[in-house]
């Protein structure tokens, strides 16, 4: 039986999207690369690997220990939730509670005493004990999600009772 | 939940996959120039690869895209009625990690870590263990890459080899110990012949088993017993292209690095030091190239190939691979592709 397919389009710059694709992924990253399709974070990179803003639309050094962090707005997770400052807050102090969160190992991790400061609804500043000048690429592991995601399920939380080596 | 261009309906975060993961599109992601252009993308994990690389090269509505196709596989690919070869220069290489720690052999000396270098004919590696899919490597980064310090490899000389070799006292009737995983031991295989032929000395090559790896790689990280290889072929990656050594130089090499193999080196970590403190995107770009032009003056690794990332896809399907992840967003399908056709 003939079903109407719906059309591509890109009108104003926005795709309708068509089709589907069967993937064979035996890259043992593969958990990282799902997450990375279904989770935002500060960051991504391009093509070719270069990082550029994601949820950050830009960072910039108040002084020497000093990251001021303009989120981006219009931003909302699949389930409704709007993205912002707190939704940052929430994952920095859900991460911040592992000694060992990701599995790539911990030069991901953010200095244990890096404190935050918010500014307004989209701007936040991490303060480091020491300059940290990694904080760019760390940020690519920093998955953030919506408050319903860290209550139901986190990191392996409610079924492993632990977020280490899950982020 | 995120808020990234495709929903997740479920992924196991256990060893062993589920048969399939199901990601759909998430038509209220904020970056519209992007995507998602894909209505659903479904994760096959319930067929092998090569299972996988057939069904994409001789069918169609079956599988849409494989990845980590091997080099040996690529004309099958490019000769496909169904599917094309996508290459991309990714961040991945594969060096020999040299214990310079070994009691009975001087890998201690720069000298005999230059003589494995020299040994090496990186140009026929390129072409024959990967049918052209990898750039030789001097030193750690690619020259795609962030900090990339413009070093050229080092030439396949084995009469200076030798020279070298004898000059840090290599003890005679001592063969090299080369280790491999079963994943690279073709390229062991090549790479013994030529160390055999450069330096005049027998190679034993010792591959780990698929069941020893892990008490292998804990060995390697522990670093309790002594090391049982002069030199461990070791493939890595980075998450990025911009700062390699935060990622591959400090694994590597860094007092606290997992795949250190010799002790540690207070001019690296010196290095690393400032790097890590360097904010300024510039400043920490030239010191991306002090570290890695430092690694290869000092020979810290036997430097072969930065290997490209080989995928099979439809011919209906326009994949924009990346060089550090699958990424998924931007690609679409055509008005051809199976899934349309169908109204899938």
């Amino acid at each position: 039986m003939a079903q109407a397919t719906r059309q591509a389009s890109a009108e104003g710059g926005k795709h309708t999207p068509v089709g589907t694709i069967h993937v064979v992924d035996p890259n043992a990253l593969n958990w990282l690369f799902i997450t990375w399709n279904t989770m935002e974070e500060p960051v991504r990179t391009t093509p070719d690997g270069r990082l550029v803003g994601a949820a950050m639309e830009e960072s910039r050094w108040i002084n020497e220990t000093t990251l001021e962090v303009v989120l981006r707005r219009g931003i909302t997770f699949q389930d409704g939730e709007q993205f912002d400052v707190r939704s940052f807050k929430r994952a920095f102090y859900e991460v911040q509670r592992w000694r060992a969160p990701h599995p790539p190992g911990t030069s991901l991790n953010f200095h244990p005493d890096t404190r935050l400061e918010v500014i307004d609804d989209y701007t936040v500043r991490m303060i480091f004990p020491e300059p940290d000048g990694a904080i760019l690429g760390k940020f690519r592991g920093f998955h953030l999600a919506s408050t319903r995601f860290w209550d139901e399920i986190g990191f392996g939380y409610k079924k492993l009772g632990t977020g280490e080596g899950h982020w | 939940m995120g808020a990234d261009p495709l929903n997740c309906v479920w992924l196991d975060t256990r060893e062993d996959r589920t048969d399939r993961v199901v990601l759909t599109a998430f038509e209220d992601h904020w970056n519209k120039e992007r995507g998602p252009r894909l209505e659903k993308v479904i994760f096959r994990n319930d067929i092998s690869p090569a299972e996988a690389l057939d069904l994409v090269c001789t069918t169609e509505g079956q599988i849409d895209l494989v990845t980590e196709v091997a080099p040996a596989d690529a004309e099958k690919v490019q000769n496909s009625e169904y599917a094309k070869l996508e290459v991309i220069d990714s961040m991945r290489i594969l060096l020999g990690l040299i214990n310079r720690g070994a009691e009975d052999a001087p890998l201690h000396d720069k000298r005999a870590r230059k003589a494995l270098n020299l040994a090496v004919d990186r140009a026929r590696l390129v072409s024959e263990a990967f049918n052209g899919y990898a750039h030789q490597s001097a030193g750690v980064i690619p020259a795609y890459a962030g900090g990339y310090p413009g070093n050229e490899p080092y030439p396949h000389d084995p009469g200076e080899a030798k020279r070298l070799l004898q000059e840090a006292g290599w003890p005679e009737g001592r063969p090299l110990r080369l280790a491999t995983t079963t994943s690279t031991e073709g390229v062991a295989r090549m790479l013994e012949g030529d160390l055999r032929e450069s330096l005049g000395i027998d190679v034993e090559v010792m591959v780990v088993p698929d069941e020893g790896l892990l008490a292998a790689q804990h060995a390697l990280v522990e670093k309790v017993m002594a090391l049982p290889f002069d030199v461990l072929l070791h493939a890595w990656i980075d998450l990025s292209a911009d700062a390699p050594p935060a990622f591959m130089h400090h694994y590597l090499y860094s007092e606290g690095g997992p795949f250190r193999t010799g002790p540690p080196v207070a001019e690296f970590d010196r290095l690393m030091g400032q790097f890590a403190k360097e904010t300024d995107a510039e400043r920490q770009s030239a010191l991306s190239a002090e570290i890695d032009r430092f690694v290869y003056d000092e020979v810290l690794s036997l430097f072969l190939v930065a290997p490209q990332a080989l995928y099979a896809v439809n011919k209906n399907v326009n994949f924009v691979a990346h060089a550090t992840t699958l990424e998924l967003a931007e690609t679409y399908v055509t008005e051809e592709h199976w899934s349309r056709k169908n109204g899938s």
